[in-house]
């Protein structure tokens, strides 16, 4: 059996080692990542069955329960860390050759420990520890986002940190609140006795835990850093920070509003929430002519429909919003790295310098075009069976209201189609115009620009996982319907870390 | 007066979160801003040992005998406030180094002229 700590302080571990490691060789540093998530990818696959059948809890520094830090490896937490291991090391591999300026090192180190952050939210069970996870979450992705130290990276970073920060300062006070009333930091515990003080006590600390969490995670009116900080960030980093990082935020607002604080109460606003999100997302990501940017906005809207299934609060329903997770994490990093080569080869972000592309990078091309059809939802991709699945859940509420909302669901979907299909028309279906000016431009034959085998190996191996789980989507219901029960239930929360 | 007496502490921290929370929003100058998060950091931390603090309380040490547990500091908030104020001290750093950065970029410091990023 592997202990759960290992999927924290392995990657903590080699991620100090990095700039240690830089005093021998400048070359080593790239290497540590696509290891240390390899070893977290291994680690969270053979704990997977183990925890469906019962959760993992790891009592850190052999206290009991209530004292210690715990580790709650349940389903919810390892189906994270598996996906968090698996995009972190094919992203990895993908940056081997995509990071060449800059100061290297560090950019691996904090890659490394961005992803540390996001697997210790997904598997602590202390509400403080967690709050501290998500803060090396946040500093790292601020960093990273400045990477390339240029204008835009820089002046959207700033925003993202003051915005950022302002939503962990909420978190905090918020966590305050509920030291105040509970004495206890244990997420437990505090659910275990949630109910002993009136609701109106409550609810300060809930909004406060939604609106902080929510800058994280780009719930609507608090999205505004998003798009700057998703586009201006190397297409690695995108990737990570719009398949990893706003999922991780939504995680926490569902292991808040589900397990901390049962709050069934409030699920008609998330519902209400998501929706406006998904709109407001969609609705901008089609107005965009800048790919990153879309792409970005498409996040929003991704994060919307997520926020929808899960609002739905039925079994069915928080099955549909962890498939999607997977659908976006997978689909979503699938798109980023597609274009960055593209974006590299062209040196240009506007859609309409995209012409041609699809004779030109055939493989980022059909790639880019299988990442689209899977967001959109369509067969045989693994987007149909999570929209699928959440759109049946929402029916099975039988009410007038979710019906409308359905339909609001599915006219995002349209909107989404529309922009994905007007790139991928880009792509394939416009020629590129010949630009007499610069006629000096070598010429390629088919396929001559094609991005290289780093970034080919990590494309074709998500590619071959959306259609693969697409077709065949019993892979990830074994782990799916443990996950939704394990949000669903509570007392089974608190009674296996009080054991 | 009694009032004020038992909330002093209360009242301030909120009080500083909520000037810290004014700052950043009303001030368009990025180091103000900062300066900013600086005190509203401050004030969540000052509520947080709030929470524990126990007027003439004394060290929560079993082991010494003559002193009253009722009258024991709960340490805990203590250890949040180190862990918040190291995680602060990293993004005041990180914001004054991205401040520098952008100063070089756009010679000024006035978020409402620096917006290259448009929606």
């Amino acid at each position: 059996m592997v202990n759960p700590v290992l999927l924290i302080a392995v990657p903590l571990a080699f991620a100090f080692s990095i700039p240690l490691l830089g005093f021998i060789s400048k070359r080593i540093g790239k290497y540590i990542p696509p290891i240390a998530m390899l070893f977290n990818l291994v680690a969270s696959l053979i704990l997977m069955p183990e925890v469906i059948r019962r959760p993992v809890v790891v009592s850190l520094g052999g206290f009991p329960a209530p004292f210690c830090i715990t580790l709650f490896a349940g389903p919810v937490g390892i189906l994270f860390s598996c996906l968090i291991a698996l995009v972190g090391f094919l992203v990895s591999i993908y940056a081997l050759d995509y990071i060449k300026e800059g100061a290297r090192e560090k950019y691996h180190m904090l890659y490394l420990l961005l992803l540390t952050g996001a697997t210790g939210v997904v598997l602590t069970g202390d509400i403080f520890n967690l709050f501290v996870f998500f803060e090396i979450l946040c500093i790292s992705s601020y960093v990273l986002v400045a990477y390339l130290g240029n204008k835009a990276g820089v002046e959207s970073a700033s925003k993202y940190l003051i915005q950022g920060s302002i939503g962990s300062a909420f978190i905090l006070i918020a966590i305050a609140f509920v030291y105040g009333q509970f004495g206890t930091l244990n997420m437990a515990d505090i659910a275990r006795s949630i109910h002993s003080v009136s609701p109106i006590q409550l609810f300060v600390p809930l909004v406060l835990f939604i609106t902080g969490f929510g800058v994280e995670a780009a719930l609507f009116p608090l999205n505004a850093w998003l798009p700057d900080a998703h586009s201006s960030a190397p297409s690695t980093i995108s990737a990570v920070l719009s398949g990893i990082a706003i999922e991780v935020g939504i995680y926490a607002i569902a292991r808040v509003v589900f397990t901390v604080f049962g709050a069934s109460s409030i699920l008609l606003f998330l519902v209400l929430l998501g929706l406006l999100t998904l709109l407001v997302g969609e609705l901008s990501a089609f107005s965009q002519s800048n790919i990153k940017r879309l792409l970005a906005y498409s996040s929003i809207g991704q994060i919307g429909l997520i926020l929808f299934a899960l609002g739905i609060g039925t079994n069915y329903g928080i099955a549909g919003g962890l498939f999607q997770f997977i659908t976006h994490a997978l689909s979503k990093v699938l798109l980023f790295l597609a274009t960055g080569y593209m974006i590299y080869r062209v040196g240009s972000m506007e859609i309409s310098s995209l012409e041609g592309m699809g004779k030109k990078m055939p493989l980022s091309s059909l790639a880019f075009t299988i990442g689209a059809f899977s967001l959109i939802g369509l067969p045989p991709f693994v987007g149909f069976g999570s929209k699928f699945l959440i759109i049946r859940s929402a029916l099975e509420r039988q009410s007038l209201l979710y019906t409308v909302f359905i339909g609001i669901v599915l006219l995002g979907t349209i909107i989404e189609g529309a922009y994905f299909f007007r790139v991928v028309q880009v792509l394939y279906f416009k020629s590129e115009k010949i630009n007499r000016k610069r006629p000096a431009r070598r010429s390629f034959g088919v396929g001559g620009e094609e991005a290289p085998a780093t970034a080919l190996i990590p494309i074709f191996i998500l590619m071959i996982l959306i259609i693969v789980i697409g077709i065949y989507p019993k892979l990830v219901t074994g782990i799916l319907n443990p996950a939704a029960g394990e949000l669903l239930n509570r007392i089974g929360y608190i009674q296996e870390v009080l054991r | 007066m009694s009032f004020l007496n038992n909330y002093i502490y209360y009242i301030g921290a909120v009080g500083l979160i909520l000037i810290g929370l004014y700052i950043l929003l009303a001030k368009h100058n990025l180091i103000k801003m900062i300066i900013g998060l600086a005190i509203m950091d401050t004030g969540v931390n000052l509520l947080l040992i709030t929470i524990g603090y126990i007027k003439k309380g004394t060290a929560p040490i079993f082991s010494k005998t003559g002193l009253n547990p009722r009258n024991m500091v709960d340490p805990v908030p203590q250890a949040l406030v180190l862990t918040a104020i190291v995680i602060g001290v990293a993004v005041l750093a990180l914001a004054l180094s991205l401040a520098i950065r952008l100063y070089q970029h756009y010679g000024t410091l006035d978020m409402r002229k620096i917006k290259e990023q448009r929606w």
